[in-house]
């Protein structure tokens, strides 16, 4: 049995082997050239290419772009401004009434993102919290409930835009539900309140698996004992949650909000697929409004979607430092 | 108070049977150690007194009241972890008050008593730190500073010296001597050294595949087993035994040392490697050939083979002249033998 095991393995590695000889030869004389410490820059070199062609040079090229005006595509055909955009992004009498700023629909944009990551966030971690303690129970199924937590993670942004509408459409599931129970249907898409509500959630619902697992995570590396000992301590069941759960959390708990934030600030695919940014404006964020300034408007402006996401990069920035830094702390954390 | 009976324990982990029905009664006062091989139970018994179990079946009972449907947090004892099982994002004054907090104490009275564990465990200058800033020795003392404070009926100790070193063992052994000797609380020990198990214990519980073998005072113990077990599981190095016959109240031995006895059938005699010594010359005894010799200085161990008997394990005080390969022939006397029929259950 373990013969034929091994014969199988030795034929399914086989193109794998071929390739290796074939590159043998390249490899001795690379390090030949460059000694072992070269190699490792070998190794990196295809990633280092990928990560070079599809971020750093389109980066670049956007922050180039940011600085020229115009509503060609081609580069060579934009003059250069300086940063008249980013003036004109920032140009604006009251920021928090985006009606009396000159690119209204930007500062709508910014109003709106602001409003759903604080909301979203926030939702999401309680959510998610509370999934995993759940989860983190002796209840019966506890693996069924883990999968069905976790499934929509899986889901293409897109297919769970489209479930959503499609539950929340004039003739869809939700108001089957509503009229049943004798009420009038709701067009909820089209209400203001329930389309930001309906970004919020399904977004929650989309995510909240991803969440809940780090979490849960966490919660199994607390050691068992330390709840006995609070057992033993006679600590009420709020007690414990609160100076031993949560502190022991804390690590765990700052990635998720920092990870929630750095994507509820990049909210689109599903907001986009569920409301199209309406009605009106009141569900449009930040990454539509680039998305629409720049390529789907009649009136297209490169330069000036180009300067806001450099604007938006900026935040994102300075959350995945603090982000690094926690994930950081946690890994020491970790290692006492 | 601190007077713990139980009554038909059992505890069954799925189709596990681990506690086959346990009686014991604890007085007020006393210091129990549980012993017996890894396995037997000795962990899942006092997780069960302490309440984060609970049993099968059985009665638990604390100074007269039935608690065995109680929960840990109301059965006023505390427990001291293998593990140490400290809070780690807490210091250790916090450690200590944590417990007090909960029953809503006044500061003033939590602050007099975690100064006063700390005091007389010795770790009033680690108050401030966290756990991980701690040697193993201190997270111990912290440990059993956590359950003083808490002044309980009766603390329970799960193997709390198996992770020092030997050298820390050994002080922190005579602490905790001294600890029970000046609380007076009831103490009930769970380890596997006999060391500990001896000096420390008012009586032993030795415990073998969720059964009680046997319970008493550890000279007791040591001086009459009740069956073999015990025997062989008290005192080191472990009993010789020899397997033999009782005929016309009479036993022999390998080498023709004969043994009076009233019992007739197959019989186990046992006799401690320290209550054998070299015969003198018409001295009854058991001929036997050494293959290896242990100077340890104070005492000589002479592993030797009898025909029949397979190794026969000697410990001779000082530095006897013996050599490998030589024939001695070992002598005993009648009060320190140990007969056990063929149950295992002791003769006499
Ligand atoms: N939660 C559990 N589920 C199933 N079996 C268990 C559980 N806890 C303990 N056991 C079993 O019960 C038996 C007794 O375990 P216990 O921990 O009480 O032994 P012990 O005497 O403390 O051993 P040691 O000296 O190694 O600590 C073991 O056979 C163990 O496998
Ligand atoms: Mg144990």
């Amino acid at each position: 049995m373990a013969r034929f095991g091994e014969t199988v393995g030795r034929v399914a590695t086989l193109p794998l082997v071929l390739i290796a000889r074939a590159f043998d030869p390249v490899l001795r004389l690379w390090q030949r050239g460059t000694g072992t410490g070269g190699m490792v820059a070998f190794f990196l070199l295809p990633n280092m290419a990928i990560f070079g062609v599809f971020v750093i040079i389109p980066l670049v090229l956007n922050f180039v772009y940011s600085l020229t005006g115009g509503t060609n595509i081609l580069l060579g055909d934009r003059s250069f401004i300086g940063f008249g955009q980013y003036g004109r992004l920032l140009e604006c009498g009251n920021y928090l009434q985006p009606l009396t700023c000159r690119e209204d629909q930007f500062w709508t944009a910014v109003r709106n993102t602001s409003l759903f990551v604080l909301f979203q966030v926030s939702l999401m971690v309680c959510v998610s919290m509370i999934t995993a303690l759940i989860l983190n129970r002796n209840i019966a199924g506890r693996g069924f409930f883990r999968a069905v937590f976790f499934f929509p993670v899986l889901l293409s942004p897109v297919v769970v835009g489209l479930i959503w509408r499609w539950i929340l459409q004039r003739q869809g599931l939700m108001n089957l539900i509503v009229t049943n129970l004798g009420f009038d249907p709701v067009v909820w898409l089209n209400d203001r309140f329930f389309a930001f509500a309906a970004a919020i959630g399904v977004s929650t619902w989309a995510h909240m698996g991803f969440y809940t697992l780090i979490l849960l995570a966490g919660l199994q590396a607390i050691p068992k004992d330390l709840y006995e000992a609070a057992e033993m301590d006679a600590t009420p069941p709020a007690r414990v949650f609160w100076r031993i759960t949560l502190p022991l959390l804390g690590p765990n708990l700052a990635v998720v909000l920092v990870l929630a934030l750095i994507r509820g600030v990049q909210i689109f695919d599903e907001a986009y697929v569920l409301t199209g940014g309406g009605p009106g404006t009141s569900t449009l964020f930040l990454t539509q409004y680039i998305y629409e300034v720049g390529f789907a408007s009649f009136l297209r402006n490169p330069g000036l979607a180009a300067a806001a996401s450099i604007l938006m990069g900026l935040v994102l920035v300075v959350l995945t430092l603090i982000q690094l830094g926690l994930s950081r702390r946690a890994e020491r954390g970790n290692t006492r | 108070m601190g007077r713990i009976a139980l009554e038909g324990i059992r505890k069954s982990f799925g189709t596990v049977d681990v506690i086959h029905g346990i009686d014991l009664e604890i007085g007020e006062g006393e210091l129990v150690v549980f012993v017996g091989p890894s396995g037997c139970g000795k962990s899942t018994l006092l997780r069960l007194i302490a309440g984060l179990d609970q049993p099968t079946s059985g009665k638990i009972e604390i100074d007269g009241v039935d608690v065995t449907r109680k929960g840990a947090a109301d059965r006023g004892l505390a427990m001291v972890f293998q593990s140490y099982a400290l809070y780690p994002h807490m210091t250790v004054r916090q450690n200590l008050s944590f417990g007090l907090e909960n029953a809503r104490m006044p500061k003033a009275e939590i602050d007099q008593r975690v100064e006063e564990a700390a005091r007389m465990l010795d770790i009033g200058e680690l108050l401030t730190r966290r756990p991980t800033q701690l040697s193993g020795g201190q997270r111990q003392r912290v440990a059993i500073g956590r359950a003083i404070v808490r002044n309980p009926t009766a603390f329970l100790l799960d193997e709390p010296l198996s992770n020092l070193d030997a050298e820390l063992r050994g002080t922190m052994r005579a602490e905790l001597a001294a600890l029970h000797a000046r609380l007076a609380t009831t103490m009930i020990y769970v380890t596997h050294d006999q060391i500990e198990a001896m000096t420390l214990a008012d009586r032993i519980v030795v415990l073998r595949k969720g059964r009680i073998e046997q319970v008493d005072t550890p000279l007791n113990l040591y001086n009459r087993p009740q069956n073999l077990f015990v025997a062989g599981f008290i005192g080191a190095p472990n009993m010789n035994f020899f397997v033999t016959e009782a005929k016309s109240g009479r036993a022999a031995l390998p080498g023709g040392a004969e043994v009076v006895l009233d019992h007739a059938g197959p019989v186990t005699i046992g006799i401690r490697p320290q209550h054998l010594r070299l015969a003198q010359d018409s001295e009854r005894a058991i001929a036997a050939k050494v293959h290896l010799v242990e100077a340890l200085g104070a005492e000589t161990v002479v592993h030797a083979s009898a025909e029949g008997a397979g190794s026969i394990l000697t410990v001779l005080e000082g530095q006897p002249l013996i050599e490998r390969g030589a024939e001695i022939r070992l002598a005993f006397d009648d009060e320190n033998i140990h007969a056990f029929d063929a149950d295992g259950q002791r003769i006499g």
